[in-house]
């Protein structure tokens, strides 16, 4: 296999490339003025290695694939074009209103708790700028009010006055009956003819999402109108450098439902947060091809923390209503959630339990940690990091920042030290713990609210602080192995080479199952095998599109049930596509109650209020060849090799231990698959720290994996 | 038993024993324990709390055994939103908590309502205190106890709550509780919140603490009853079960540091998390200016008739003591559902503490503990058993603003700020509440999530954001349309439309509120009603020259079906209350505005009702608003420009806006001198102004001046001392109004033979 697969980040392009059995990671600075010159660079680097040229490679691949944080980048920097917005009159305020809790959309607890502070973000779309149309629909589709053409021109025409760009369209239940929808469209055609220089875009809500809830349908069309012009030129420039280094092929991108489509099959909701995505996409199949079962994906940088779950069996986490940046939109987007702990994560006196708090609030990069010596005043997660032994102050991040160990010191001393009356190793350990604690919290709190126990994950750490943190987490979780990843450092590019082209469509429905006041079980079985053929068609009709052979198709159907008027939508996996008899019905019915059993706790079921199908979900998708990982699984400890001669020893100390402990120090490139490190040990590599706390062992593993295993049972303290 | 006295003697202590007994033995029924229910602070420390303590008490460990806890009671809090039936449960109003063994609430989930945190822990201790060893009781594993009564602890018996002890190896340890606001309840209202209540019997469901799970499992013979009792038997199994398993998660997390920590580290934990918060709020209250702040706030109605109802309030703070007092405040009403219990009121001034003075401090009951309120007894903030109280929040509520406008006095002048200085939230739960039979034939009674939408008060710096938040909860929500929709046979024909108009001026204007118009479509079988107040008298103040609100009446147009208007002469509907009102587009139709205050009504097909969200109050000086946020404000629709020159005296060209800003600066001096014309000095304002009793034309309730022990009980001459509680009965206001016609008919010798 051949194959170029690229992330493109904030700071760095990272490249993944396949080549035959050669697998090479590189890096290039992200040129945001021209994506192509930093991809170009870092595939520059591969053909170096591999002794090529650029077009040789892009002439022989199977694919070019891209993940990209750039929409979240372009949504945070407020760069886009000036929106004008009909909705159903009498429904103008519902976007800047944002559902009263946009406020807090995207905060912490201690932003959404502030109510004198609470203020909504900058709108994406001026109030002034959003229009009501005369027209209406109830929830089944039937018309309640015509749609008053004259008004539509007259509104249209409104807008456009004040400077309007693009038109983004969002009427109320346009998901169940977009006549109204698709009529403006037209009109705004016909007012605004697309050869004229002076045609308007337009997005319609229901082109955008499928689903119910006219606030959140409307802010992912306005996220999608905000960032098409935006990633469109980007995109298309990626594509035409493509091109003239005779890549012939459709360019692919990274979605954040976990597939990919091309270009012409994206819309630029769907990149955001591609890339962290890809990162658990990566994860993903690694937990299949090593055999890892349940694994949970822990990303830790300098100012956040980001999980996902993969679990065996194929179940999808999603996300339906996801936060990206402050907006609450609809999509269905892999589920990732974000805690607000990394090594910039600031710590403070607890004046009220006089203990140590860790963040939310971070040092960032600029000024960073007081160790950065960038003028940063506040002990960091960094800081207590380097006092404890763990980081080389003259090689950190490769070298590229020197570390002030002075300036961590006194900034613990200043925060900390009197305070609480300790040490500054004592009060470092105090920081540490304590975010150790946050984060498997948080890790906890989201494994369990899914109905998962953590001590049946492999936690997957990667990140520039993740092989640093992973075992005092994993100590609080009864988590037993865990394994930072091959290609690490470029995990995110790993997990784009390795997608499948897929599309979901979903349709929101109001299919009652189980009918409770009647007694009655559903029995309008064209209804639903109607819906599910369509949405299956269009799927089909996507990738066919794209020039998948039809034989090459596959479909999954998902159902979104509840019981009663719950809020909870639990998703079912559904084998079998159609419904023929009772059978069929109630075999949905037992396994959507397994599904909701094992997430809330089995008897808390209750299907006497009656069962509901809220949404209709087809995931259609052509399988694609995958990048095949060397066997990583670390060998039987018989089999294990003793480490070379430690380059160096550094005074450490570590939580729950007393003293100092001189702790032997690797370089990464010196240790070979095989080798056994008994902790306490620290691995250096250039991008990150591998710390192996007390009581854990480290095996190192093919392509750059290592393995972090616990000698000993854990105690379960959770 | 001590002022016990048998013919004038006082007995001998072994007639007091008898006596005792005797009473004991023949108590008719345990009633809500004045005792427990008086008192919200924490209880004193037990001897196996100080022997836990003695072996746990590093700040660390306690730290780090709390935090586990709160990730618990914050995984409990999201299975019940998620998984609730009620509406209340889907925007927020629930909260979960674990409370100690003696029944304090330490560790409350993040999310919530936080009142319910100064409001649960009295059923609990009511449970430890009677329940526990009575042999037809008992506690024991796997028990659930459910309870609404607000007489034993509650804001309003809409509110449920499912408690079940913790125990380890025997001993009790805990209590874990979830609390979600159910709706419906069997009153003689849909919804939950009756306004036509006049005795607790009409309030439906009363459920003092009693078991209703057993070994972990919900006995169905209760449940069937509990289940007929209501109109939504559904609802109410449903979040029972929800209530349960959110209680049983919390419960393992509990029983993991049980096992890892021991119970000694357990419950030092619970017990120094209280101590360690009720310190740091007597810390901060130490740094608040030693003075008095006086306030008041007017409530327009008892939701049946208009009136003018006085909520009195007094905040001193001297060393480290903080002291509401609310005496002075209306008599309670025998016979209309608008007063409070005193811990309902405590309640919502814990909200005041906790999201808009100190947001950083963890919810739970030791924030406002060390709080003292005073209340006249039997009064609208401190009523009796016999009152009914399904309309609590009036009271509440407006016993919360009373409590932000005085504080906010304080916050000015505090060294150290948490939060920013604001104006009052507006405060009413201007929604419509809704029952009877669905379009898919369910019975339903509850509420639109509207009453979320309350516009925030202006701060020191900057306007008020629209309809941010509802004053008992944070990141609640006013929910999609579309999805209610489905369940309900009305429609929202305006949802969210900015009121124009509807504003509280200032230098910083209020957040402002939004028109929603229903109608319903689908159904023969349903009803709408609200539950307000501030149709006439704004419910909140404005702080430091800002304005309060406007009034938001209900206006209704009947003899329509606005959807055949839709359909066949669309052109004539309008999209807002002041061109329906003013235009009266639908020939035909009757037009009437009245008090928020609606009864249950059933709707026809194609009525509409209106009725508009309110603005949190302004702050500063009108005539210091910059005037292109004036302008901004115009541009936005939330203020006419007749209204917006008049107020904030903006001169600009009403086509184009633009802003002629000499002019407006002259403007702004004329009007500062005409200000020092139209003044006169204290003593002559107060000569002028005063009147010794409160005008005979008006129904007025509470004190008058500065005599707070006299309360006025509806008309000039009867009154009660504060502390010498009186019945105070109001006509049914049906007989008032027959009484009126009566008079009419009289009046001119049409009475024929009827007599009165």
């Amino acid at each position: 296999m051949k194959r170029v697969s690229v992330d493109i980040g904030g700071t760095f392009t990272d490249c993944f490339v396949v080549w035959g059995q050669q697998y090479i990671e590189t890096k290039a600075l992200t040129t945001h003025h021209n994506l192509a010159m930093g991809f170009n660079e870092a595939l520059g680097k591969a053909c170096k290695t591999l002794g090529l040229e650029l077009e040789e490679i892009l002439g022989e691949v199977d694919s070019v694939r891209y993940a990209t944080t750039l929409g979240t980048n372009a949504l945070i920097e407020h760069k886009g074009p000036k929106i004008g917005m009909l909705v159903t009159a009498g429904y103008e305020a519902t976007v800047p209103l944002s559902r009263a809790r946009g406020y807090g959309e995207g905060l912490d607890n201690m932003g959404q708790q502030d109510m004198p502070n609470a203020q909504r973000p900058d709108p994406l779309v001026e109030p002034h700028m959003i229009y009501g149309v005369r027209e209406r629909l109830d929830f089944q589709g039937n018309l309640v009010m015509p749609l008053d053409e004259e008004d539509v021109r007259r509104q249209l025409r409104g807008l456009v006055d004040r400077g309007a760009q693009i038109i983004v369209v969002a009427l109320v239940n346009s998901v169940v009956n977009p006549a109204h929808e698709q009529r403006i469209e037209e009109i705004v055609l016909e007012e605004y003819p697309s050869h004229l220089l002076g045609a308007i875009p337009v997005i319609l809500s229901h082109q955008v999402a499928g689903r119910k809830g006219e606030y959140v349908r409307a802010t992912s069309a306005i996220v999608d109108g905000y960032l098409h012009s935006t990633m469109y030129h980007a995109l298309s420039a990626l594509e035409q450098n493509l091109r003239a280094h005779k890549y012939e092929k459709p360019m692919l991108v990274i979605h954040n439902s976990g597939g990919m489509a091309q270009l012409n099959s994206t819309d630029a909701l769907q990149t955001i947060h591609s890339g962290p995505v890809s990162g658990i996409g990566a994860s993903e199949h690694l937990s299949l091809q090593a055999a890892l079962g349940n694994v949970v994906a822990t990303d830790m940088g300098g100012t956040s923390y980001d999980i996902g779950i993969v679990v065996e069996g194929g179940i999808k986490h999603y996300d339906f209503n996801p936060v990206i940046d402050r907006w609450l939109v609809s999509v269905p987007m892999v589920h990732l959630v974000t805690l607000g702990a990394g090594g910039g994560s600031i710590a403070s006196y607890d004046r009220m339990y006089k203990t140590v708090k860790c963040g939310p609030e971070s040092a960032g990069s600029d000024p960073g940690p007081a160790c950065y010596d960038r003028g940063g005043m506040r002990p960091t997660v960094t800081d207590a990091d380097l006092l404890l032994g763990y980081l080389d102050a003259e090689n950190y991040a490769g070298g590229s920042i020197p570390l002030n160990p002075r300036r961590a010191k006194a900034a613990i001393e200043d925060a900390l030290c009197d305070e609480l009356d300790c040490s500054v190793i004592e009060a470092a350990k105090l920081v540490r713990e304590k975010v150790d604690d946050n984060m498997a919290n948080g890790l906890f709190t989201e494994l369990r609210a899914r109905g998962y126990d953590p001590k049946d994950f492999t936690m997957l750490a990667y990140g520039g602080n993740g092989p640093l943190h992973c075992c005092g987490i994993a100590q609080n979780l009864s988590i037993d192995k865990i394994l930072a990843p091959p290609l690490s450092s470029v995990f995110s590019a790993v997990g784009a080479g390795n997608m499948h082209q897929l599309h979901i469509h979903e349709q929101s429905l109001y299919m009652v199952l189980y009918d409770s006041n009647t007694r009655h079980i559903f029995d309008d079985y064209d209804r639903f095998n109607a819906i599910v053929a369509e949405l299956k068609e269009k799927g089909t009709q996507d990738l066919l599109r794209q020039g998948v052979p039809l034989d090459q198709i596959r479909h999954d159907l998902e159902l979104d049930m509840r019981y009663g008027n719950q809020l909870v939508q639990t998703t079912a996996v559904i084998p079998a596509h159609e419904v023929h008899g009772p059978g069929d019905v109630l075999a949905i019915i037992s396994q959507f109650s397994n599904d909701y059993g094992k997430r809330f706790g089995e008897g808390s079921q209750a299907p006497e209020a009656g069962i509901r199908i809220n949404t209709i979900r087809v995931a259609a998708y052509a399988k694609h060849e995958t990048v095949q990982f060397e066997d990583i699984k670390p060998l039987p400890k018989p089999a294990r090799k003793a480490p070379p001669a430690p380059q160096s020893h550094r005074t450490c100390h570590f939580v729950g231990h007393d003293g100092a402990f001189e702790t032997p120090v690797w370089a990464r490139s010196a240790i070979e698959p095989g080798v056994e490190i008994e902790g306490p040990a620290i691995v250096a590599s250039e991008v990150t720290t591998f710390l192996v706390n007390p009581g854990w062992t480290y095996v190192a593993a093919k392509q750059g994996a290592s393995w972090f295993l616990r000698n000993e049972a854990p105690v379960t303290r959770h | 038993m001590n002022e016990m006295t048998i013919r004038g003697k006082l007995p001998s202590a072994e007639e007091i024993t008898l006596i005792k007994k005797f009473l004991d033995d023949t108590t008719l029924f345990l009633g809500p324990d004045p005792e427990i229910m008086q008192n919200h602070d924490i209880m004193p420390r037990t001897a196996i709390e100080d022997a836990a303590i003695a072996q746990v008490s590093d700040a660390h460990t306690v730290a780090k055994i709390r935090d586990r806890i709160q990730a618990g009671c914050d995984e409990g809090y999201e299975m019940v939103e998620q998984m609730g039936a009620a509406p209340g449960a889907k925007w927020g109003d629930v909260i979960t908590g674990v409370y100690s063994a003696s029944g304090d609430l330490a560790i409350a989930s993040a999310g919530g309502v936080l009142i319910f945190s100064a409001l649960v822990h009295h059923p609990i201790k009511f449970i430890i205190k009677n329940w526990m060893n009575d042999p037809t009781v008992g506690v024991k594993e796997g028990d659930g106890f459910i309870h609404n009564d607000s007489r034993y602890g509650n804001v309003h018996n809409t509110d449920q709550s499912m408690i079940i002890p913790i125990f380890h190896k025997g001993k009790l340890v805990c209590w874990v509780a979830s609390t979600v606001h159910e709706g419906e309840n069997g009153a003689i209202e849909p919804g939950g919140m009756p306004s036509m209540a006049e005795s607790p019997s009409d309030e439906g469901l009363k459920m003092s603490p009693f078991k209703v799970v057993e070994n972990y499992q919900i006995k169905r013979d209760i449940l069937t009853f509990l289940q007929n009792s209501v109109r939504e038997p559904k609802l109410q199994y449903e979040d029972m079960k929800v209530k349960l398993f959110a209680c049983l998660r919390i419960k393992q997390r509990i029983e993991e540091t049980l096992n890892s920590d021991g119970p000694e580290a357990l419950m030092a934990t619970l017990r120094l998390t209280m101590e360690n918060v009720r310190a740091e709020v007597k810390r901060r209250i130490s740094e608040w200016p030693d003075m008095t702040v006086r306030t008041y706030i007017i409530q327009d109605s008892t939701l049946r008739e208009n009136c003018v109802v006085k909520i009195n309030c007094k905040l001193t703070k001297t060393g480290d003591r903080l002291i509401f007092d609310f005496r002075g405040s209306s008599p309670e009403f025998t016979n209309r559902a608008t007063n409070t219990i005193v811990a309902g009121l405590k309640g919502m001034l814990a909200q005041v503490f906790l999201c808009y003075v100190w947001p950083d401090l963890p919810r739970g009951q030791a924030a406002f503990a060390p709080i003292e309120v005073i209340t006249d007894p039997h009064s609208i903030v401190n009523c009796s058993y016999d009152a009914p109280n399904s309309q609590s929040l009036m009271s509440i509520f407006t016993g919360f603003t009373a409590g932000q406008h005085a504080v906010a006095k304080f916050l000015y002048s505090c060294p150290e700020k948490f939060t920013k200085v604001h104006a009052p939230t507006f405060n009413m739960i201007n929604t419509f509440i809704w029952g009877g039979v669905s379009q898919h034939g369910e019975t339903l009674g509850n509420l639109c999530a509207d009453l979320n939408g309350m516009g925030a008060g202006a701060t020191a710096n900057r306007d008020g954001e629209h309809a941010l938040a509802p004053i008992f909860a944070t990141m609640a929500d006013i929910g999609e349309q579309e999805l209610n929709e489905e369940e309900v046979p009305f429609l929202q024909l305006v949802s969210k439309k900015m009121t124009r108009d509807a504003i509280a001026p200032g230098k910083y204007r209020g957040g402002q509120g939004y028109t929603m118009m229903v109608a319903t479509k689908d159904s023969e079988q349903w009803g709408f009603m609200t539950t307000a107040q501030g149709a006439k008298i704004p419910p909140i103040q404005g702080l430091f020259g800002g304005y309060a609100c406007g009034t938001y009446p209900l206006s209704k147009v009947k003899n329509v079906d606005v959807y055949d208007v839709l359909m066949n002469q669309p052109e004539k509907f309008r999209h807002s209350i002041e061109e329906i009102m003013n235009e009266q587009p639908f020939e035909e139709a009757s037009y009437s505005t009245h008090h928020m205050g609606m009864g249950f009504e059933i709707s026809k097909r194609g009525e509409l009702f209106m009725i508009s969200q309110g603005a949190g109050a302004g702050y500063g000086d009108l005539l210091e608003r910059d005037p292109v946020s004036v302008i901004k404000d115009i541009e936005e629709g939330l203020m006419s420009p007749e209204v917006a020159a008049r107020l904030y005296k903006v001169v600009f060209d009403p086509k184009t806006l633009a802003i002629d800003f000499d002019a407006t600066e002259a403007a702004r001096a004329a009007e500062r001198q005409a200000r020092i014309a139209r003044s006169v000095p204290y003593a002559e304002f107060i000569k002028g102004w005063n009147q010794p009793k409160p005008p005979a034309h008006l129904q007025y309730f509470g004190c008058w001046g500065d005599d707070v022990g006299t309360l006025y009980m509806g008309s000039a001459d009867v009154t009660r001392r504060g502390d010498q509680p009186r019945p105070n009965y109001m006509m049914h206001p049906k007989d008032v109004r027959i009484a009126e016609l009566e008079a009419r008919l009289e009046a001119v010798g049409a009475m024929g033979n009827e007599k009165k």
